[in-house]
């Protein structure tokens, strides 16, 4: 699987390519383990060209959300394909994660949160 | 060194001696250091010479012929060229006997690495081929003490010596640093600058290169007979250089057997595994059930589990823990048996209350492993002929009225492990003769095909609709059946469970 990484706004975004699954699932968890430690810990995996997602990865994503979250960040996806998408919802894991149907609406929920907290 | 010529030659030398009392010579005398060697005659008077002719090899004078009662300069010529001969071959035969001395060497170092590759060849355990190998080296070799450190990449370092507990760790791994990056060999002894403090008389290191990044140090501590000379190295190089084949050997042998050994422990996990299945189907009123688990390796994260209680509802589970293999199944054992403590309560409780629980007992293990499991929970009342559930993120569950159409009944909470809190309701379905309801793991619905496409839920749905008339083994069967002939020749990636529960007349 093809794992691309970059920074935009002080977000991590991950873009994710292929099957997702147990095998190809390790990379992505030690990308996560490090992009938590960044501050803020704000994380946007971008699922647009996945196409299968099994528990093992799953669970890296809810580990990094976890981690994300206790560092006052957040770990979101977008641009979930229709089989993805339908693991979500049958796992209730849309009512865990934040999911945006784009890319730059996910890095734009970060960005107006950050403002809200200055304003604050 | 010139008794020793006489006494071999001793005859070519009364030869020379008559010749010369031949030519009117009164006596013929070969001296050293003053002293008179042998005389012909015997007793010859060595004050009355009248010729002498030194005897020199190289730079040193090792003795000299002399003549009694001749003189004159064509006797002296005479004697200087047999002084000179008898000097070419005293050189000659320290030549041969050095190398005569060389090739016994040769030949020693032969039988000495022979002796150790007999005495080698006999173990293919590491631990006794070291052994051996400085047992036999101390020996041959003629050493204080002798030791092998084999440094393996990724895990512990293996060091043994001869004898035992003469080095200790610290000692050991200054060798190592000495030795560093030398290729050949690093010979020290206690004069050398480096060699100090090191409370050997003399220390001779040999590197020896393995395969896959290993590497290993053969030292040889304390010649017992001097100083480490050249035979002893050539010896010492010879002999690093057949272990390192044998401690790649053995070093093999020893993987092969951590691998058959922890595939006897996985069969091991394997079969307490099963145990912790049921294999007696109950007998419930009102239910025709049946449950079967297939792992995808060895061991798995599925499971699935029943409890009949006196005077309590028919309580059964099924779950799915993230991930696969080893901690997937031991999490799986803890999983059931802190669902099992729930429903053993002493107070009877419903399945939502049962998957909160579980879940918070299980949150904090499960967010330490970055692991969780999706959890069924059901219960069946006969005389209510309904159905109460709760489904943590389990999926798929396809329920089946009788006549009707197959649905899926989606979890309303997450899987355990994920929040803190679980979301799970009571959930109630009708279930009367003919209903069907088969609660599976995505290992299921989730096989692909050689096309890559996955089952999926459409044709579970009506694979279901189709199966209902079954028996619940049947459905079960048929389903595992249907499922296989889809992914042939893909192997299969998840564990697959089937518990199928058909409602019969009471």
């Amino acid at each position: 699987m093809e794992i691309k990484t970059r920074r935009v706004d002080n977000v991590t975004i991950l873009e994710l390519n292929g099957r997702f699954d147990s095998h190809t699932m390790p990379p992505v968890r030690d990308i996560l383990q490090k992009a938590v430690l960044e501050k803020p810990a704000s994380i946007v995996v971008n699922l647009e060209s996945v196409n299968f997602i099994d528990s093992a990865a799953l669970s890296a994503l809810v580990s990094g959300m976890k981690q994300s979250r206790q560092a006052d960040g957040d770990l979101r996806l977008c641009n979930l394909q229709q089989p993805v998408r339908m693991i979500f919802e049958l796992t209730r894991l849309d009512r865990v994660f934040e999911i945006l149907s784009g890319e730059d609406a996910a890095i734009e929920a970060f960005n107006n949160q950050d403002s809200t907290i200055t304003d604050q | 060194m010139l008794t020793n010529i006489l006494a071999l030659q001793h005859p070519h030398f009364g030869a020379i001696a008559q010749a010369w009392l031949l030519s009117k010579a009164e006596a013929f005398i070969v001296m050293a250091n003053g002293e008179v060697l042998a005389s012909w005659p015997p007793y010859a008077d060595a004050n009355a010479i009248t010729l002498e002719s030194d005897i020199w090899v190289g730079h040193s004078k090792i003795g000299k012929l002399c003549v009694v009662g001749l003189q004159g300069e064509e006797a002296q010529a005479r004697l200087q060229t047999q002084a000179a001969l008898i000097a070419a071959i005293v050189q000659s035969t320290s030549v041969l006997r050095d190398v005569t001395t060389k090739l016994i060497d040769t030949q020693d170092q032969l039988v000495a690495i022979y002796d150790l590759t007999q005495a080698m060849r006999k173990e293919i355990d590491l631990d006794k081929v070291l052994k051996s190998l400085l047992f036999e080296t101390v020996r041959l070799v003629k050493l204080g003490a002798a030791f092998i450190i084999i440094q393996r990449s990724n895990e512990p370092w293996i060091t043994h010596q001869y004898p035992e507990e003469m080095l200790d760790t610290i000692t050991l791994k200054g060798m190592l640093d000495l030795v560093g990056e030398t290729e050949q060999y690093l010979l020290l002894s206690e004069e050398d600058e480096k060699g100090n403090g090191l409370a050997f008389r003399n220390l001779l290191l040999l590197p020896i290169s393995l395969h896959d990044e290993n590497q290993a140090t053969l030292g040889f501590v304390n010649k017992l007979d001097g100083d480490f000379l050249f035979p002893d190295i050539k010896l010492a190089q010879a002999i690093a250089d057949n272990v390192g084949a044998r401690i790649e050997n053995a070093l093999l042998h020893n993987n092969r057997l951590k691998q058959a050994k922890m595939q006897t422990e996985m069969e091991l996990a394997q079969q307490v595994q099963l145990n912790l299945l049921p294999h007696e189907m109950p007998v419930v009123p009102g239910v025709d059930f049946w449950a079967s688990s297939c792992p995808a390796s060895q061991v798995g994260g599925d499971f699935y589990d029943f409890l009949q209680l006196d005077n309590r509802p028919f309580t059964f589970t099924v779950g799915d823990i993230s991930g696969k293999g080893m901690p997937a199944a031991i999490l799986m054992a803890m999983t059931r048996t802190v669902i099992r403590s729930n429903i053993y309560d002493t107070t009877l409780h419903t399945p939502e209350y049962i998957v909160g629980r579980s879940n918070e007992h299980l949150y904090d293990d499960f967010t330490e492993v970055s692991m969780f499991a999706t959890l069924f929970v059901g219960q069946y009342q006969p005389t209510k002929k309904k159905l109460l559930y709760a489904n943590a993120g389990h999926s798929p569950v396809v329920y089946c009225p009788l006549g009707g159409t197959a649905r899926l009944l989606e979890a309303d909470g997450t899987a355990v492990g994920i929040l803190p809190t679980s979301f799970s309701e009571n959930q109630e379905i009708v279930f009367v003769p003919g209903d069907v309801l088969v609660v599976a793991t995505d290992g299921l619905s989730e096989a692909y095909n050689k096309e890559e496409e996955m089952f999926g839920y459409d044709r579970l749905l009506a694979l279901v609709e189709e199966l209902a008339a079954k028996s619940a083994k049947d459905i079960a069967a048929e389903l595992y059946r249907t499922v296989n002939e889809f992914s042939i020749g893909t192997p299969q990636f998840d564990d697959q469970t089937v518990m199928v529960l058909k409602g019969v007349p009471i």
